[in-house]
């Protein structure tokens, strides 16, 4: 009862009028940013610090969530529309969005978008209410041993990613690893794959990655194909959902959102891991998992849920331990020190209304996205009646704008044409692009880890088989990479080739 | 044996590819203070890794890659003159773009690629191009440069 | 005091040259570049100083903050040094300029540049997890020597500034500097996360980014590289130089303009920023961050900057990563 009467006395403070205000100028803010490809809630936060410098931290930071959050949610329509991720976090809702957009369901996939970003960020918030502070235990039980074994588990995924040619997948994924270590390696401090540019050195975004094999690339593609088959573009489709849809998409909604906030709380992780672990999670239980990547609602759905549910996961560590999840958090956090909040374990008796203020604000944020966004649907999705050649240059427009946002740098757009064109070879040659991308946002995070925890060890392997967590996630993943295979076996012995 | 199949083709050029990204990895300098597993280590798996499955794909019979996705009936895109044309236009038109956006500013390169590429296309509509990319373009260069302080070149317009 | 002699310092550089020398004035809107992406600390001096500016009404052109990232800064650098003449831009700086050519990834280093004034400083502190054993800096320096396996965190990468920061101490309290077991996180956030795990037996931090884990009680601060104790919530916690260690490392931040900047440009931003260092608006402004001003002008400034590439140099050589 403890939480309701603290939840009673947050939504005290969000339904202030001034402080619903801010509520709704933030997640609006925060939909119109994440729509916009490349440009994501870090620098829209970082550049909104000194308007929050003159209000009272509570709605500051109300403000600010607002704008994360809503750009999660936000993020989704481009990803579905155009292709094109909005933000890192929603680059799995395209496999399955942007399929449905092509086949005319353009309303339903943003639907279902929507309701499931609803559910999960509110899922997640109920979680942030009721277990934080127990959570926060878990997340810094998490030392590099452990993130080594969960990235080798979220790399297992690339076999459900990889349906076709197994090989062909995993190529792809060693590609988007490769991708993932140009720059300077952390330990070291060595260039590795710079080519002595400066602007490798700090890496390649992850952003430029993913516009230039996905939204790049089908324009291309498109280009060389104009009279696809099967094209009925400007059709919206319905944005009801049959009672059937609902049944089916429900579960893996449940599912994601739960898994996405465990991965939110943890520091590091995030949403863009959380998708995608959602995804590939719903793809190996669905029953009809060869039609993900085709357009399957479920497809859609895990995602969002997890994205958004990691989203709320990732105020746990910020709130309750003081310490920065990941690059957004990070801002957020120096945004509270400058408002005179220390979050920590002590901001819960010292500021209690900055923090249940915001977790009842994220409620009221959630619900405003949700009837903010359903009555918009059918007028963005509108974009797609743009005559053929005008929404391909509007593509093009928007990428190069979101890229040159991200960095202010000219080289980046070079970038984008080439992944753009590696991204077209591997839609004209069968090579799947999802795997690339796991292989991108884990194979550093990968290599960081498995390096920091054997410096620790003095060199030592065995620490990552007598840590409890890590051996436990390492089995995991050597079960989820034997059973499939054994079951294609079985397959490929009972239909002899 | 006479010919070699597509994936074979594919995977001398993956096998090509990773013995260079190999070569690069054993140039990686060893650190000055030892560690476990240096910088070099993990290069030299994916290069390996790469190596490996690129061997593999030349083995594998590309019958598994009949039509790639349910949309496109044919694997390979009916695609003419024309429309590797304007591919490869659409291709130079970024670099271009990048070059242009310093001394032309954001707003007018934005405007000169949109409408040009439209054009490109075939759209002939002139005016409703322009109008098109100006409500794109135009709101976008506000908020990004007005609204939230990230500076963009403004070329030779006074905002 | 500090305030005073800023004041008092200002007078003196401005003065004597000041009356036939200062007329120069801004004709359009400066460039104040942070070589950064936004939100990070370069980024938040360009703000922060151009609000200040700006508000107090003290320049006569506007001070348009650009965001440059890439190569640790190399990027910006690059395009700044190229531009040597140019009187409308400055930019943000702080050790990684003298850090990052020492190891070899930027072709320009602080000698290419023309310093305009440093502004500020944190130091870095040296934390333990609540429960540790170690109550000193000796104690853990001790501990590190016995068991050279212990493991110290930081923020950044291997041989950029927590690195040497650490290496700097270690050394000064008579270990060899490339014995310390420095595991790079990628952020002083990620390093003091695994320091309350306990995967780690310490972390080197800004002094700024540990208050509000200091304030929470789960994390210990053993050593601040301050000359002398801090002020406010940092008070407690004992510099090297109290424990015997002869050390002190500044995180200074600071102004920079092109290399061959005319010097009436120079006086004009050395004034301008004194100036901005008196306004009330700074003042609040570095409460809020926890900023320590530290004003030098560009002469001082500028010698500081040999000083302090002497020391790294010193420093990367005995971890043999001066490249």
């Amino acid at each position: 009862m403890d939480a309701l009467n603290n939840l009673m006395f947050g939504f005290g403070i969000a339904l202030d009028p001034i402080n619903l205000m801010y509520v709704f100028i933030g997640v609006f803010a925060g939909t119109l940013i994440g729509m916009l490809p490349g440009l994501g809630p870090i620098s829209a936060l970082a550049l909104m610090i000194p308007i929050t410098f003159n209000l009272p931290p509570a709605t500051g930071l109300i403000l600010m969530a607002g704008v994360y959050y809503g750009a999660i949610f936000g993020g989704s329509t481009s990803s579905i529309l155009l292709n094109a991720p909005g933000v890192a976090g929603t680059v799995a809702t395209s496999f399955d969005g942007y399929p449905m957009a092509r086949q005319g369901k353009a309303g339903k996939a943003l639907a279902i978008a929507a309701y499931a970003s609803f559910i999960g960020g509110t899922l997640s918030i109920l979680g942030l209410m009721l277990i934080a502070p127990l959570l926060s235990k878990v997340a810094v039980s998490f030392g590099p041993t452990e993130y080594f074994a969960l990235m080798v588990l979220g790399l297992t995924a690339v076999v459900s990613l990889s349906d076709k040619s197994l090989i062909k997948g995993l190529i792809a994924a060693v590609l988007g690893m490769m991708i993932s270590i140009v720059g300077m390696d952390l330990q070291t401090g060595t260039e590795r794959y710079t080519f002595g540019t400066l602007q490798l050195i700090e890496g390649i975004d992850f952003l430029v990655v993913a516009l230039g094999i996905f939204a790049l690339a089908e324009v291309f593609y498109m280009l060389l194909n104009p009279q696809r088959k099967n094209t009925p573009r400007n059709q919206i489709g319905s944005l009801k959902l049959s009672g059937a849809e609902v049944k089916e998409i429900a579960a893996p909604i449940g599912r994601s959102s739960i898994l996405g906030f465990f991965t939110g709380v943890l520091p590091g992780a995030g949403a863009t891991i959380g998708s995608f672990l959602g995804y590939s999670m719903e793809k190996r239980l669905a029953k009809d998992g060869n039609t993900f990547g085709k357009g399957n609602i479920k497809g859609v759905a895990a995602p969002e849920a997890a994205n958004n549910a990691a989203c709320g996961g990732s105020f746990v560590p910020l709130l309750t331990l003081g310490v920065p999840g990941s690059g957004t958090t990070a801002v957020l956090l120096g945004a509270l020190l400058v408002m005179g909040v220390t979050p920590g374990p002590m901001m819960l008796e010292q500021r209690p209304e900055v923090f249940w203020g915001v977790i009842a604000s994220m409620y009221v944020g959630n619900l405003f996205l949700l009837v903010l966004n359903l009555p918009l649907i059918p007028y963005i999705a509108r974009i797609l009646d743009a005559p053929r050649p005008l929404l391909l240059s509007l593509i093009l427009i928007f990428c190069m704008v979101g890229v040159y946002g991200i960095s202010f740098n000219t080289f980046d757009l070079v970038m984008l044409l080439i992944f753009g064109l590696i991204g077209l070879a591997m839609r004209l040659y069968g090579f799947p692009a999802a795997p690339l991308i796991l292989g991108l946002i884990l194979g550093a995070l990968m290599e960081e880890s498995m390096r920091r925890a054997l410096q620790i060890s003095g060199g030592d392997w065995s620490i990552f088989l007598s840590k409890p967590i890590a051996l436990t996630l390492l089995l995991l993943a050597a079960l989820s990479l034997l059973l499939p295979l054994l079951r294609k076996l079985r397959r490929n012995r009972q239909q002899p080739l | 044996m006479t010919r070699l199949n597509i994936n074979q083709l594919l995977a001398l050029l993956l096998l090509a590819f990773s013995i260079g990204y190999l070569i690069l990895a054993f140039q990686i300098p060893a650190f000055a203070i030892p560690r476990p597993v240096d910088s070099d280590a993990f290069p030299k798996l994916l290069g390996f890794l790469m190596l490996g499955l690129s061997l593999l794909l030349f083995l594998e019979k590309p019958a598994a890659a009949a039509p790639q996705d349910s949309e496109t009936t044919s694997q390979h895109p009916v695609s003419g003159r024309k429309e590797i044309v304007q591919l490869g236009l659409t291709a130079v038109s970024i670099p271009v773009y990048a070059l242009l956006i310093e001394p032309l500013g954001f707003v007018l390169a934005s405007l000169l690629l949109g409408t040009g590429l439209a054009w490109l296309y075939g759209y002939r509509r002139h005016g409703i191009n322009l109008l098109a990319m100006c409500l794109v373009v135009l709101p976008l260069y506000l908020l990004l440069s007005k609204v939230m302080g990230i500076y963009l070149p403004t070329g030779p317009l006074p905002f | 005091m500090k305030t005073l002699s800023a004041v008092a310092l200002a007078c003196a550089t401005l003065l004597a040259p000041a009356l036939h020398a200062s007329d120069w004035k801004p004709t359009r809107a400066i460039e104040y570049i942070a070589p950064a992406n936004p939100g990070g600390g370069w980024d938040t001096l360009v703000r922060t100083t151009s609000a200040v500016i700006q508000a107090e009404g003290l320049a006569d052109r506007n001070l348009a903050p650009i965001n440059i990232p890439g190569g640790g800064g190399a990027v910006a650098w690059a395009q700044i040094a190229r531009d040597n003449r140019n009187d409308h831009k400055i930019f943000a700086t702080s050790p990684p300029i003298i850090l990052v050519p020492l190891a070899g990834t930027s072709r320009f280093n602080h000698q290419d540049f023309t310093p305009l004034a440093r502004l500020i400083t944190d130091y870095s502190i040296l934390l333990v997890h609540k429960d540790s054993p170690h109550q000193t800096a000796n104690d853990l320096f001790a501990a590190i020597k016995a068991n050279p396996r212990l493991s110290v965190g930081g923020g950044s990468a291997a041989g950029s500034m927590d690195h040497i920061s650490l290496a700097g101490a270690a050394s000064a309290a008579g270990i060899p500097a490339a014995q310390v077991n420095y595991i790079a996180f990628s952020g002083g956030g990620e390093a003091m996360t695994n320091l309350l795990g306990g995967h780690i037996e310490a972390v080197i931090t800004g002094a700024g980014e540990a208050q509000g884990q200091l304030a929470g009680g789960q994390l210990r601060a053993i050593a601040v590289s301050a000359p002398e104790r801090l002020q406010g919530p940092l008070a407690a916690v004992p510099t090297y130089r109290e424990q015997g260690i002869d050390y002190t490392f500044d995180i200074w931040r600071g102004v920079m303009g092109p290399k061959n900047m005319r010097p009436e440009a120079v006086r004009y931003y050395e004034q301008l920023f004194s100036r901005m260092m008196e306004t009330d608006s700074w003042r609040e402004a570095t409460e809020r961050l926890g900023w320590l001003d530290a004003w030098q002008d560009s002469a001082t400034f500028g010698e500081f900057l040999d000083q302090q590439q002497d020391q790294f140099r010193s420093v990367l050589a005995e971890l043999g990563l001066l490249r």
